[in-house]
């Protein structure tokens, strides 16, 4: 129910927002490379604006954009000549890609360096791992970024300088095809990665040095277990818990920071379309990529609630099973 | 007897908090022994180092330096790997935790955590395990379904069976159990030690049970120890000393403790404890009511004073600060014979409070006097500190003894100012000089909150009421600083309210003071409410004595009964 709320409020948004920014999106779409003369005659503008609902009043307009929502229409990109959801279906998968394996990596990586910190809380490993972690958390996303692109890229010529996949390639097997595709995404995977690493880092230390100091712990070790089922079972599942929501919450700003990778590596997913968009104020377009980020987001959080609830027994336990 | 007969022999174990600045000692020198199937009581304030000496012996401490040794079955546990002592925990000794909420893992299910130690030290299949778990859930008294559950569904008490039903998984030979019953309400609290007691006798586990609920440890163990700042002070068979301790500070334990004194007054032990491993000599120097410049000065042993008893004080324990032995006296009339007082013998502790009851006319005011040695005795003998009373030395004393009479003043008092009346057994025994002795009497008056300005203490005493005449005998008792006052009937002749206020007053002194009182009283419910003993006194004899608390419970002469009956009458 909060969902579908939450929802509406961006839906809603999303439609006045765009209409809020400076700008005529005429002048791009009738703009030869270069030239801003207006190509259009004004009966064709006229015939343009009629044709996209434009010149309606706004609550109609708002009307039919909903309705139009609901049939998965998310409208028509004057620049592009094309569908939205069709745009954004082709460039999702790449944002996705990146930002998951972003995700998995940052996140698997920061709890094992985080852990092994509270682990050896105090001794020379976790004074290392805490000092370069911290500094590498200060570095924004995009900076790493450029930083990586002229070392590795520029510089050492060992990744590809730009795009997903290399152009009119012909593979002789699926798997070059995906050696293709990660050798490209290594590099913004990585800027990503990075700049989440010493949060990620961070929070598990924090969270695992709690877990590690707890009275239960305490038991487990009384009880004579194995040392790994103490550390997984009983610490680990634990320390997890603020992790795992972080994951989730964190994905929004991940999103931010993707969009501004994706243009440093020339990226072709949503953030690099977006800009795109924005700068030829292509409205449908960028509100549909808007809507889809949003949601997207909203559903991990969504997702986040069912984990937790299943990580967690005491969230949500209102059975009245207390007592006695 | 060889060291091979003990389950479990701790021998001079310290245990030092390193991470805190500066290190806490929680556990100094602390030896023990406990044979098979035996149980142990340690007792003590929190903070005395309960737990740490229970997590230490299950080396579950870190951060800490251990020193000494903690022999299982003739292994040394201490510096064990810990790959070496998994194999001892739970199967060998296993631990009841103190009750929290975070003491079970909050993500796992009962069933696993009871069933999770099953797993690591045998070879049992899932159903042979979830069958095991099933039994040791309804040996706690918890239904079998509890186990799908999560800590948090369960309240205090149900938590406390968990606890003990996953302790009790792995049938261990030693079971360590830390304050079960503290947080829980009184009728589960019942149930869980009922449990323990029935546990143990059907699994016949050697038990080590702290706790600071005397009950508990009177009902569960057969051996006591008091620990004080992680010192070992008091050992010995539970029912000895909980009915007869012989250190001061498991006497104040048992002063304290509202399961022992339904009626009594609580006293708690005046101060706190210093943190451990601060002090050089007797670490309960600062509260103790008889210590001694010299016992600051090295660490008393722990030593046996009786049979099965040991102690750690420089003086064996608490002092007999009075005893009398056979007293007799006969007042001669003109025409017969009273024989006031038949062949009495009683003791008095330091810091104790004695009271001496009986009808009027029983002869308690003679016996009162006789001991302060006011008045010769026809036969028997009285020893204050071990000295024979003769004449009146011991009142003429500072630190001795006092008596407060009956009847405070007699006539030429009358016509003496309060503060003369104060300083006058400074005056007596020539203390100091004269604005020193002023001085000590205005302390004293103070002590019993009677004014200290000039108006007052010019005042003649006719000119004052009758609580305030009882405040000063007891201000001019209290001058020579006695370790024994003897208060005849010292309410008596006082409305009920100042007589309730005065004792309150005088029982916080002595409290505060740490000296002993012989209180005598013909009314019961004052006795009752302060006695630590009592001796019943029914023409001229002793026809009965011991702790208040069993006096009072049930009284076994038909004197006392009546005496009794006849107090309460209008009560019950
Ligand atoms: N983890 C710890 N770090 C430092 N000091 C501690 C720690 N645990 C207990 N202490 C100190 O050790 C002393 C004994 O504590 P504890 O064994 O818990 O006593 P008890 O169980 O008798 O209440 C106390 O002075 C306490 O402050
Ligand atoms: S008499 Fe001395 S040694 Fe004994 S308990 Fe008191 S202070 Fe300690
Ligand atoms: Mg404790």
């Amino acid at each position: 129910m909060e969902y579908l709320f939450t929802i509406w409020v961006l839906v809603t948004l999303n439609f006045f927002l765009p209409r809020a920014m400076p700008g005529d999106p005429f002048l791009y779409l009738s703009a030869d490379e270069g030239q801003e003369v207006a190509r259009f005659s004004e009966e064709q503008r006229q015939y343009y604006l009629e044709y996209y609902g434009l010149d309606r009043p706004v609550a109609g307009q708002y009307l039919s954009y909903l309705a139009d929502l609901l049939r998965g229409d998310l409208g028509y990109s004057l620049y592009y000549n094309e569908p939205v959801s069709a745009i954004i279906l082709r460039r999702l998968p790449w944002t996705t890609f990146l930002v998951m394996a972003a995700v998995l990596l940052s996140t698997v990586s920061g709890t094992i360096l985080g852990s092994l910190s509270a682990w050896y809380r105090e001794k020379l490993l976790d004074k290392l791992l805490f000092f370069h972690l911290i500094l590498l958390s200060e570095v924004p996303a995009f900076l790493l970024g450029l930083v990586l692109l002229f070392t590795f890229a520029a510089g050492l010529g060992l990744f590809p300088l730009s795009g997903a996949i290399t152009h009119f390639a012909s593979y002789s097997s699926w798997w070059e095809k995906l050696l293709d595709i990660l050798h490209h995404a290594f590099l913004p995977v990585m800027a990503l990665t990075i700049a989440r690493l010493g949060g990620m880092y961070l929070l598990s230390r924090n969270s695992m040095t709690t877990v590690l100091e707890k009275d239960y712990l305490r038991t487990a070790w009384a009880k004579g277990l194995p040392q790994k089922r103490i550390i997984f079972r009983h610490a680990l599942r634990n320390a997890l818990l603020p992790i795992v929501t972080r994951v989730f919450l964190s994905l929004g700003s991940l999103v931010g920071g993707a969009i501004l990778v994706e243009n440093v590596f020339a990226y072709p997913g949503l953030g690099h379309l977006m800009r795109e968009a924005v700068m030829v104020h292509d409205y449908p377009l960028v509100q549909g990529i808007f809507l889809v980020v949003t949601i997207c987001v909203l559903l991990a959080n969504f997702l986040a609630d069912l984990v937790y609830r299943k990580l967690d027994p005491r969230i949500g336990d209102y059975s009245g099973i207390r007592g006695g | 007897m060889t060291a091979e007969q003990y389950l479990l022999e701790i021998k001079n174990l310290s245990i030092t908090y390193h991470a805190v600045h500066p290190p806490v000692k929680a556990v100094d020198g602390v030896s023990l022994q406990l044979r098979k199937g035996e149980s142990l009581g340690i007792i003590g304030e929190s903070g005395c180092g309960k737990s740490t000496l229970a997590l230490g012996i299950m080396g579950l401490l870190k951060q800490v330096g251990v020193e000494g040794e903690i022999i299982y079955r003739g292994q040394n546990l201490v510096g064990l790997p810990e790959k070496r002592l998994r194999n001892y925990r739970w199967k060998d000794m296993a631990m009841v935790f103190q009750n929290s909420l975070e003491v079970l893992n909050p993500v796992l299910s009962i069933g696993e955590q009871i069933g999770e130690p099953l797993r690591a030290h045998y070879n049992l299949s899932p159903l042979e395990i979830d069958q095991k778990v099933v039994k040791l859930l309804e040996m706690a008294g918890l239904e079998p379904e509890w186990r799908h559950c999560y800590p948090h569904q369960l309240s205090g008490g149900m938590r406390q069976r968990v606890l003990l039903a996953m302790a009790l998984s792995c049938d261990p030979e030693l079971l360590i159990v830390d304050e079960p019953t503290t947080s829980l309400d009184p009728a589960s609290k019942n149930e869980v030690l009922q449990l323990l007691q029935k546990l143990q006798k059907k699994s016949g586990f050697a038990m080590i049970l702290i706790s600071h609920d005397l009950g508990a440890v009177k009902k569960l163990t057969s051996r006591v120890m008091t620990l004080y700042c992680g010192r070992v002070v008091e050992l010995g068979i539970t029912s000895e000393v909980l009915k007869n301790p012989l250190h001061c500070y498991t006497r104040g334990l048992l002063n304290s403790s509202p399961n022992f004194f339904r009626y009594k007054d609580l006293w708690g032990i005046g101060g706190e404890p210093p943190p451990g491993g601060s002090i050089e000599g007797c670490a309960f120097y600062p509260r103790c009511c008889q210590g001694e410049e010299s016992c600051r000065q090295a660490r008393p042993p722990l030593r046996y004073v009786a049979l099965e008893r040991m102690v750690a004080c420089h003086k064996g324990g608490i002092e007999t600060f009075l005893r009398a032995e056979g007293i007799r006296k006969k007042y001669i009339l003109k025409e017969r014979e009273i024989e006031a007082v038949k062949g009495v013998s009683l003791e008095i502790k330091s810091g104790e409070v004695v009271a001496l009851v009986g009808e009027s006319g029983s002869g308690k005011s003679t016996l009162a006097h006789i001991l302060a040695g006011v008045l010769p005795a026809d036969a028997g003998q009285v020893f204050f500190k071990n000295k024979k009373v003769e004449g009146r030395w011991a009142t003429k004393m500072v630190g001795g003894m006092q008596i407060i009479f009956q009847d405070p003043f007699s006539a030429t008092s009358h016509r003496l100012k309060v503060l003369e009346v104060v300083r006058e057994p400074l005056d007596i025994i020539k203390w100091g000089k004269r604005d020193e002795r002023e001085e000590e009497a205005m302390k004293a008056l103070q002590k019993v909150q009677l004014p200290v300005s000039p108006e007052f203490l010019n005042r003649y005493c006719y000119a004052l009421s009758g609580g305030q005449r009882q405040r000063l005998a007891i201000a001019r008792a209290l001058v020579t600083k006695p370790k024994l006052l003897i208060a005849d009937e010292v309410t008596s002749m006082l409305d009920p309210s100042t007589q309730a206020n005065l004792l309150r007053e005088l029982k916080a002194l002595q409290n505060r003071h740490g000296f002993a009182m012989l209180y005598i009283t013909h009314d019961l419910h004052l006795a009752r409410k302060i006695a630590d003993k009592v001796y019943v006194m029914y023409r001229g004899e002793i026809v009965e004595t011991g702790v208040s608390f069993e006096i009072f419970e049930n009284p076994e002469h038909v004197y006392t009964k009546r005496l009794l009956r006849e107090a309460f009458r209008d009560l019950v």
